[in-house]
């Protein structure tokens, strides 16, 4: 891993600024280094000496001064160092986050849903914060070994070439040797870190057993346990530890024991009075530590520079992640058009089966403004109706087949091609768990929608929502939180069910919803079909992912859904049939797969 | 005098950093040594410093190399020294550190376990688990990262002190100031500036992962609706906010940094100042001086340390606060209640009267009544988050009763939905519930529940150890294996919380239908808590919960602020009679037997 990873630099303008000027700091804070060491030398020496004269302040006045100024100085680069580091890093973090958030977005829901999904939320969130770190102790440190040890090594080398021999000498044996420890204990330290996390898994495990234990009266007696495993953790741990510190005490012994060597060769050459003076002698002495000082920090603080480029690397990964570029056309008005989804087909990213599988069918929204049609998707747990409707939606990709759209005009376009924007705009979308926003009930449901108050609470009679609001405390003035919180889940989905009732069926002539299989009793499901009712009697085409057998009922077309095992390795019955809830009846249609049309499924 | 110590000690008694530091028990003696190990480390980059400057002063002057042998040997042996002791110093206190957190582990588990059932069913639901493991760390830090570098510090500013005091007083008094300086001034200036951070952005912080998460969450519909732009740019907006609260904390921390750099500076010039004219004056030695300008250079190291340690105490005086909160609650007497816990068991059944039940103060059921005799069989219906799981707790006397009187002669044994399955043997999870269980006992418990071909496949069968929290389990096998461990218990009361989740239609049926057989062969009372309608019918008796009229939807209580009434027994009877007599169980048994729909049933139904 590279200590500085230019793509920080190129996604994140903050940390360009940042490294910058920490790179210029870097050269001040070497230079004033350097300038303490001489000043103090060049006081100290013909003080020692005894030469200062009879008033010897006054003969050191003027260098005395000078190195208060120097003093004053490196604190002064010190407080910028870290007043704009913090800045910088939090900048530099909220510049990642929100790239890495948006490029989600872009990547689409199932992305975000599958796999990468949580770790992407846990990035985001926390993950990135590792940076901090990186950024405000690591980053500065490596650029002062940059800049302070060479132009040390430099001067001590003007001083006294044989203590900067000797410091050349020694710099490279700090990685060599910490590489050269580190390859010796790496797999042990391994296989003891593994020890280590079990046992602390265990005694986790006990603690959060510990309620099932005394469901059965049973909770004493494993403390004994507790702290044997606790005894065995720390046994296997301080086995860890001796081998990890001996990296850090190579790099203390190596460091201090220079100095030391410098020190004592400087004393026996003046001694013998061989070419160097004491000026020059205090002045090495004074620098030979500063030299390596970045090293040793640079050392100290190694965790924080992987821990923060490891995140700086999830971060990369998922904006490296490539997404097809969106289409420009702009699209047709959708009435009057037909939508055909044509062999449509998309590989399940968990299991080995493409959920839907090659399903076709098509619907044609009027555009007279008379009665729309209801489209039901049905089909087993697990077949895809609900990722043909993201396909629908332009969130997902097929594999294979295609969706398009026929204009009034009898031109097609296929949905890849569209500017999704323009198509969103005029579909609406009821999801199970909707994103609602939060505020006073009144004003979730309108959601900025120009609405009359007639018209909002006839969409909550219809949506059952006006139960809802009799049964909470403050009624319409109830305030909901992001996401819809302080509201149960059946309660949202009654929100976003009135939401839709309110949009301008002329603006949005197509309305997808995806039935809540969860928290629906006998109320919520007539809610549903009421919405559904009336969202076709005002013209709107709807197209339902329906579990239920009274919104099909409902339906002018039904179209099935499939899924089909792609690896038909000895099992008989495809992952769709075994995930199938409890009391699945086994679908009649006809053995294997493919779309079974229902009756005349193109309008 | 006295009565400052006894204010000292109440502060120390209050102050949660202190109390849970004395339940990591740490040896006295362990400590004295890896702060004398730190000192000696530290100490030697002193001594290094001192001496080399010594030896290079005295070198000029060209005495006979005798006169600075010792010097010679003294700065190589500090040289090799200060790693040497260094790491000592690491190793002694991570296992102290070590030591201390087994001690805390035990002691909350012990304290937990004989505490009151209340608090440990809050750290299970809350999460709060998780955060016991970090903040148990987080107060062991508080050794390896306070304590001792703390320890450290103060004897090798002492150890500096004195040796440039001994040459030239005054300049020993300018260098402890300085010190205080660095070790005192600017870790206290450090703490307030991470703690005001902290303060000020807690809230920005919850807002932005709220924002973030939505936007992932919700990704697909916020774009459909032509809201995500709107969101990213209200999530940056939060970010600046978090920026600037960051922003105002770095001004103070850069000080703090910044005192640091000029302490150091400050004592040097002090003793260039001072010695200098004592130089001249003859009351100071030449190669003293040398001596007094460069210790101050090496005597910072230890103070430097302190601004982190202090910010970790007052993170770790965090962590122990909530722990002590949890332990606080678990020892906590119990809430002086009208029925405070299992009353005295009226008679040979499982009894309530008028029970109200609920987590905290409120109440999210009330009214119950019950009778169950030995071998009478009972469900509890309702949907999901009405409060069936906290009348159960309540029935087998984990959580105080809030309301009524509820009893039961000899144990009950409740069955969790969250029960846990222990990181070990298939075997050891039965005897979890009865401990002298044979394996043959368990194996016809595991063939009862439909586990029997399970166990076979395993490597070891019954001896097969299990992931940790039964990660390798399936929600189905597991919810069996929590059934067979009701029923290997020798609990005469048996309390089940949804025995049928994530179980396919049959096994479900037939899994309930073994709970009942065992109750009645047995003669042991079974209440059950379910969702499910379909085999209820085996059943003595079916008690509904729900809300009244109104409010017929489910409510999550947790997730409702101002919350909804409590649920009560909305109707009770057979299985038989309800479905005859209420139209909402006989539409949800419909719903169950329907399943999902059928392809031909929609065009068909028309």
């Amino acid at each position: 891993m590279r200590p500085l990873d230019p793509r920080l630099l190129r996604y994140a303008r903050s940390a360009r600024a940042y490294v910058i000027l920490t790179t210029v700091l870097g050269l001040v804070v070497a230079v004033l280094v350097v300038a303490q060491a001489l000043l103090i030398a060049r006081i100290l020496a013909p003080a020692v000496s005894g030469t200062l004269g009879p008033s010897p302040l006054v003969a050191v006045a003027g260098l005395v001064g000078l190195l208060a100024a120097v003093v004053a100085a490196r604190a002064l680069a010190t407080w910028t160092q870290e007043r704009f580091a913090l800045r910088a890093a939090a900048r530099t973090i909220a510049e990642l986050r929100e790239s890495v958030v948006q490029h989600a977005a872009r990547l689409g829901p199932r992305w975000i849903a599958s796999g990468r999904g949580p770790e992407v939320a846990t990035l985001a969130t926390r993950g990135l914060d590792d940076l901090e770190p990186y950024l405000v102790r690591y980053l500065p440190q490596l650029l002062l070994a940059a800049t302070v040890t060479p132009l040390g090594i430099l001067v001590v080398f003007g001083l006294d070439w044989v203590s900067a021999v000797i410091i050349v000498v020694t710099i490279p044996l700090v990685p060599i040797f910490m590489i050269l420890v580190g390859h010796l204990t790496a797999g042990a330290a391994a296989r003891r870190l593994a020890v280590v996390q079990r046992l602390g898994s265990q005694v986790l495990d006990l603690l959060t057993g510990l309620p099932t234990l005394r469901a059965f009266g049973r909770e004493i007696g494993p403390q004994a346990r507790v702290r044997a495993l606790g005894e065995a953790n720390r046994r296997a741990t301080m086995g860890t530890l001796r081998i990890a510190f001996l990296s850090g005490m190579v790099l203390e012994l190596l460091t201090t024991l220079s100095v030391a060597v410098v020190a004592v060769g400087i004393g026996l050459r003046l001694l013998r009075g061989e070419g160097i003076d004491l000026e020059a002698g205090l002045a090495v002495l004074i620098l030979a530590p500063e030299v390596y000082l970045p090293l040793r920090q640079v050392g100290a603080q190694f965790h924080a520079s992987t821990d923060g480029l490891a995140a700086a690397e999830q971060a990369f990964e998922v904006l490296e992640t490539p997404a097809r570029p969106r289409g420009t056309a702009p699209c047709p008005p959708l009435r009057g058009s037909t939508v055909a989804v044509e062999g449509v087909s998309v590989r399940a990213g968990d299991r080995a089966a493409t959920a839907p599988a090659d399903l076709s069918f098509s619907f044609t929204v009027p555009d007279d403004g008379s009665r729309g049609r209801v489209v039901a998707l049905t089909g087993p747990s697990g077949s895809g109706k609900s990722t043909a409707a993201l396909v629908l939606l332009a969130l997902h990709d097929p594999d294979e087949g295609r969706v398009s759209v026929r204009a009034a005009d009898g031109s097609v376009v296929d949905l890849r091609d569209l500017d999704p924007r323009t198509w969103w705009s005029q579909i609406t979308w009821v999801p199970q768990r909707p994103a609602l926003a939060p505020g006073r009930l009144r004003d979730v449901v309108r959601d900025e929608r120009e609405a009359r108050d007639e018209d909002v609470e006839r969409a909550a009679r219809l949506s059952g929502l006006d139960a809802v609001v009799a049964s909470l405390p403050d009624g319409w003035d109830t305030v909901v939180g992001r996401g819809g919180s302080g509201l149960s889940v059946g309660q949202r989905q009654r929100v976003a069910l009135a939401q839709a009732l309110l949009d301008d069926p002329a603006r949005s002539p197509v309305v997808v919803l995806d039935e809540p299989t969860a928290h629906l009793d006998a109320r919520g499901e007539q809610a549903v079909l009421e919405s559904v009712r009336a969202w076709r009697d005002a013209g709107r085409t709807v197209l339902v992912v329906a579990h239920r057998a009274s919104l099909v009922a409902l339906a002018d077309d039904v179209v099935s859904v499939w899924s089909q095992v792609t690896e038909p390795a000895g099992r008989t019955a495809g992952p769709a049939s075994r995930n199938a809830p409890t009391g699945a009846t086994e679908p009649s249609g006809p053995a294997g797969s493919g779309p079974v049309p229902a009756n005349g499924t193109s309008a | 005098m006295s009565a400052v110590g006894t204010r000292v000690r109440d502060r120390l008694a209050a102050d949660p950093l202190w109390r849970a530091t004395r339940l990591l028990e740490i040896p006295r003696g362990r400590a004295v040594v890896s702060v004398l190990w730190g000192a000696l480390s530290l100490g030697s980059s002193v001594g290094l410093a001192a001496v080399a400057a010594w030896l290079i002063a005295r070198a000029s002057q060209m005495p006979d190399v005798g006169a600075v042998s010792i010097a010679v040997v003294a700065v190589r042996a500090f040289g090799i020294g200060r790693g040497v002791a260094r790491y000592l110093e690491r190793l002694a206190s991570h296992d102290l550190a070590l030591r201390g957190m087994t001690a805390l582990r035990t002691n909350l588990y012990e304290l937990l376990a004989r505490g009151r059932g209340e608090a440990l069913a809050r750290v299970r639901r809350g999460d709060l688990l998780a955060r016991v493991g970090a903040d148990v760390d987080a107060v062991g830090d508080v050794v390896v990262r306070a304590f001792i570098p703390s320890g450290v510090a103060v004897v090798v500013s002492l150890l500096s002190v004195g040796i440039v005091g001994v040459f030239l007083p005054a300049a020993g008094l300018v260098l402890a100031a300085c010190l205080v300086l660095a070790g005192v001034v600017s870790p206290w200036l450090a703490s307030r500036a991470s703690r005001a951070t902290e303060a000020r952005s807690a809230q920005v912080r919850a807002e932005m992962s709220a924002r973030t998460l939505e936007v992932l969450e919700h990704a697909g519909p916020l774009q459909v609706a032509g809201a995500l732009d709107g969101r990213t740019a209200a999530l940056r907006s939060t970010d600046r906010d978090l920026a600037a609260a960051t922003d105002a904390g770095a001004r103070v921390s850069a000080t703090a940094a910044a005192l640091q750099s000029l302490a150091i500076g400050l004592a040097v010039l002090g003793s260039l100042l001072l010695g200098i004219p004592a130089v001249a004056a003859g009351t100071l030695a030449p190669v003293e001086l040398s001596v007094i300008v460069l210790v101050p250079l090496a005597a910072f190291e230890g103070a430097s340390a302190l601004p982190a340690a202090a910010i970790q105490v007052r993170r770790s005086r965090e962590s122990a606060r909530r722990i002590m909160e949890i332990l606080d609650e678990a020892g906590a007497p119990d809430r002086a209640a009208p029925g405070p816990g299992p009353g005295e068991p009226a008679d040979d059944r499982m009894t309530a009267t008028g029970l109200a039940a609920g987590w905290g103060e409120r109440p999210c059921v009330v009214g119950v009544d019950l009778a169950v005799p030995r071998g009478g069989t009972v469900a509890v219906l309702g949907p999901s988050g009405v409060g069936k799981t906290t009348l159960l707790a309540t029935l087998a006397g984990l959580l105080p009763a809030l309301g009524g009187r509820c009893s039961h002669p000899g144990d009950a044994a409740l069955v969790a939905e969250d029960g846990h399955v222990f990181e070990t043997s298939v075997l050891e999870n039965l005897r979890v519930a009865r401990g002298d269980l044979t394996e043959a006992e368990a194996m016809v418990a595991l063939e009862r529940v439909g586990l029997a071909p399970w166990v076979d496949g395993l490597p070891d069968g019954v001896a097969t150890p299990l992931g940790p929290d039964g990660a390798t389990v399936s929600g189905g096998e597991r919810r069996r294996l929590l059934v067979a461990r009701a029923l290997v218990s020798s609990a005469p009361w048996l309390l089940v919380d949804e025995p049928a989740e994530h179980l396919e239609a049959a096994t479900a049926d037939e899994l309930l239908q073994t709970l009942v057989d065992e109750a009645r062969a047995s003669h042991r009372g079974l209440v059950v808590a379910t969702h499910r309608l379909s085999g209820l019918g085996a059943l003595d008796e079916v008690v509904v919960l729900g809300q009244d009229e109104q409010q017929g939807t489910t409510t999550d209580a947790a997730a409702v602020p101002h919350g909804p009434r409590p649920a009560t027994v909305t109707v009770r009877g057979t299985h038989d009679e309800l479905l005859r007599t209420d139209p909402d169980h006989a539409w949800a048994l419909a719903q169950e037997t329907l399943g999902p729909t059928v392809p031909q049933a929609g065009p068909a139904a028309r």
